[in-house]
């Protein structure tokens, strides 16, 4: 039998490498979205682990609307994005050309 | 026991997809190594009995989402070589606190703090698998329990419809597009000119003529 | 299963948020249809729709202390004072920045109908009772706000902006996620009354991990340091129409989301989250003061100072108790309408293709307009907390909290705080009287009667609710009482 903290685990490693891509590609926008949707990815292992053993369905709702907002909110990113390049004509978000922090 | 080394595979393909996301060279790869760790949380996940939620992660990740991240990496024409600057820079920090937060996340969640024994009592309890599926389940939660998050959901889809419109849609100029309630609300006399005959052979283009230059 | 026992929502309770998005739809289809190249007709709707909105609220929720929706929708007081406060500054906010939203060509039908979606995700989550609503209500009210940041289209600095924006707050809602994964793993429950049982019953390991998460994706939609990076950037990079919801509105919802997630459902971990919120709010003072003094640009001026009043309104939750919060509602609500009409006379001394962003622009102010030279006057001697205004009753609740919470040295330290806060704000009321204006004659006061007549009831009310401030005080502690 599979164990809760196993999945716990998992769902740990995956939020640390999500956190981390977003570190690491500071350059680079497209993965740092993708960064972002394995965080969310981690969040929902969480969930599911924990619905299923309890025995509770109130997690795989969660899961279900966490789905519906990502690909929302992926929507939106994707089109800051598209703007962001149309604009300055890349994707970087780490040169503070225009502002300085 | 199949279970298990089910699980173990399965996520062992996943933080190794995962890994790549972060590390690709190039976007579209990063974005393929995505698709295949959803494709794996997607297996655990009907493994850990949310069958629901795993068929949902493919058809919504896999076949709308992940198609709309290759659609716009292909589109903007970007510089891979400026996108890795900084790369190995951050690498050095980035790597040891991201393996120190492992650490730490494993030590509390691995440790007996989280006993499955003394989880608390499901307040929305999972009925039995074998009288009524997944999909039952959740749908039957869904419209009653928890119809007022699924409106607030629905009004963060039409943001997101609205947001991504704004932000992308831009008339551009001298592009010819077709104007379906022009076309059909044009009337006769607006296209039709009736042209003057005067019966010579030298005279027939008169007409469009007159259309070339309409204050002659 | 469940749904056995399922009832019909009671829908009069929840009619705040159901009038706000017929509201939203409505702007959305006249808009679609008016034709009118100034957006006049959606203007007036989104107008006409917050104040009854705001009426609504009043007289659907007060008094009441109820949920509905099976646990998903709470009604109370505290609920009703803050909506209250968010409608009527989207109000202001659709107010001030027409004309300079039309100068600049940004004025489109999407502006008001992102913020009124925006608003009703404020709504959402100061009416939240369960962890699912709130998060909802977070990404409502973010979503719109990343949108109407990036709305500058072509500018490099707004899609740069928008982009830091939603990077980092789409990180905190991952943070903030994890973090309630991990109370729903350890209570068991999405509602927040039942994890405020199970918390206080027994304390897990498993639910302060959840709750540092908690607190950290909290901190960073306040903007809180050291999770302030986005700030700075995003007001200076916004329109200033969208800073200025962004800087108003959404820290009176962050108050809410703060209240009804940790505060009150975490309520049995006082103890627990009280150190990392103390240590939050001494951060944001110190950082925020010190980084304030020298900025030239009153964007990034306004945006520092802010961490400076975040930390105070984090101060007034140190103490956990009714009065701390009743505190760090007051000074949100009166901070929040100090600052819009700060960013009002921004926006009205600014032009077409000219923003009034430098210090320098203030120069002189008034002898080009008295009036508004006293507004500014009124607004930035408000913001310092000189004794008589209304800056000065929310700083005293606040600090009356923390002695009471026995925090002495977090007290002094607040104090000295606000005094060197006084250095950088009444530095703008030395340029506005003293400084003789640069030799072009600096920007006008430009803008329609309209918006100076709103501009200057703002300015009016932050005079009378300094100088009763009592009414306000009641309302606030009786949310809590």
């Amino acid at each position: 039998m599979i164990e809760l903290s196993e999945f716990l685990v998992l769902g740990a490693i995956l939020f640390s490498l999500g956190m981390a891509g977003i570190f690491l590609n500071r350059k680079n926008a497209i993965v740092l979205l993708m960064s972002i949707e394995l965080i969310l990815l981690a969040v929902n292992f969480n969930f599911i682990a924990f619905s299923t053993f309890m025995g509770d369905l109130a997690g795989q709702v969660f899961v279900f609307f966490i789905l519906t907002v990502a690909a929302a909110e992926s929507a939106i990113g994707l089109a800051i994005l598209v703007t962001l390049f149309r604009s300055s004509d890349s994707i970087d978000v780490a040169d503070l050309d225009t502002m300085k922090g | 026991m199949i279970e298990q080394i089910l699980f173990y595979v399965f996520a062992a393909v996943l933080i190794f997809a995962a890994t790549m996301v972060i590390t690709a060279r190039n976007p579209v790869h990063a974005a393929l190594f995505l698709v295949l760790a959803f494709f794996n949380s997607a297996v655990l996940w009907i493994i850990a009995g949310a069958e629901f939620l795993g068929i949902v992660l493919v058809l919504v990740y896999v076949g709308a989402v992940m198609v709309l991240f290759l659609f716009v990496v292909m589109m903007l024409d970007i510089n891979l070589a400026r996108l890795r600057e900084g790369f190995v820079r951050h690498l050095y920090i980035g790597v040891p606190v991201a393996a120190l937060i492992v650490v730490q996340m494993i030590l509390v969640l691995g440790s007996g703090a989280v006993d499955p024994g003394a989880l608390p009592d499901a307040t929305l309890p999972i009925p039995d698998p074998a009288e009524t599926g997944n999909t039952t389940v959740l749908g039957g939660v869904l419209y009653t329990v928890y119809v007022y998050p699924f409106e607030l959901a629905a009004v963060i889809l039409l943001v997101a419809i609205i947001a991504s419109i704004m932000l992308t849609l831009r008339r551009r100029e001298g592009v010819k597009h077709q104007d379906v309630a022009q076309q059909v609300r044009v009337r006769k006399e607006d296209r039709l000119r009736m042209a003057r005959s005067f019966g010579g052979s030298g005279s027939t283009s008169t007409g469009r003529n007159d259309n070339e230059h309409p204050d002659r | 299963m469940t749904t056995d026992a399922f009832e019909i929502p009671n829908l009069t309770l929840a009619l705040p948020e159901i009038w706000m998005l017929g509201v939203a739809c409505l702007v959305l289809v006249v808009d679609l249809f008016s034709g009118d190249r100034d957006h006049t007709p959606a203007y007036w709707v989104a107008q006409l729709g917050l104040l009854s909105a705001a009426l609504i609220t009043v007289q659907a929720q007060w008094g009441l202390d109820v949920t509905t929706f099976d646990g998903n929708y709470v009604a109370d007081a505290m609920a009703v004072v803050l909506k209250v406060t968010v409608l009527l500054l989207t109000f202001l906010a659709f107010a001030y920045s027409r004309d300079y939203l039309r100068e600049r060509g940004m004025l489109r039908g999407e502006f008001y109908l992102l913020s009124l979606f925006s608003t009703l995700g404020m709504m959402v989550i100061i009416s939240a009772h369960s962890l699912l609503v709130l998060y909802l209500g977070v990404e409502l009210m973010s979503l719109s706000l990343y949108a109407l940041v990036a709305m500058r289209r072509g500018s490099p600095a707004a899609s740069e902006a928008a982009m830091k924006y939603f990077v980092l707050g789409a990180l905190a809602s991952g943070m903030l996620l994890y973090g309630m994964s991990m109370l729903y793993g350890a209570t068991g429950s999405l509602d927040l009354a039942a994890i405020t049982d199970v918390a206080a019953a027994e304390s897990r390991l498993l639910l302060v991990f959840g709750l540092v998460f908690t607190v950290v994706g909290v901190a960073f939609k306040f903007g809180a340091v050291p999770f302030h990076m986005w700030v700075p950037d995003v007001y200076q990079g916004a329109p200033t129409a969208v800073t200025l919801f962004i800087a108003t509105a959404s820290k009176v919802a962050a108050v809410g989301l703060f209240i009804r997630l940790i505060g009150e459902g975490l309520e049995p971990l006082h103890g627990d989250w009280q150190n990392m919120v103390l240590l939050l709010a001494v951060a944001s003072i110190l950082i925020g003061n010190t980084v304030a003094l020298v900025q030239t640009n009153i964007k990034r001026m306004l945006a520092y100072s802010t961490f400076n009043h975040i930390g105070f309104i984090f101060l007034g939750f140190v103490a956990g108790s009714a009065e701390g919060y009743g505190a760090s509602m007051f000074y949100a609500v009166t901070y929040s309408f100090t600052v819009a009409a700060a960013f009002g006379v921004i926006m009205l001394l600014s032009r077409q293709g000219f923003e009034a962003e430098n210090l320098e622009d203030f120069k002189g102010l008034n002898e080009r307009s008295p009036l508004f030279a006293l507004v500014m006057l009124l607004l930035m001697v408000s913001l310092t907390g000189i004794p008589g205004t209304v800056g000065f009753y929310a700083k005293w609740l606040v600090i009356r909290s923390v002695v009471d919470a026995g925090v002495m040295w977090a007290a002094v330290f607040a104090v000295i705080g606000a005094v060197v806060g006084a250095f950088y704000y009444l530095r703008v009321v030395r340029l506005c009287y003293f400084d003789q204006p640069e030799a072009e004659g600096g920007p006008q006061p430009s803008g329609s009667g309209g918006f100076r007549f709103v501009l200057a009831a703002n300015g009016l009310s932050v005079l009378l609710l300094g100088l009763f401030p009592g009414a306000l005080v009641a309302v606030c502690m009786a949310a809590f009482g």
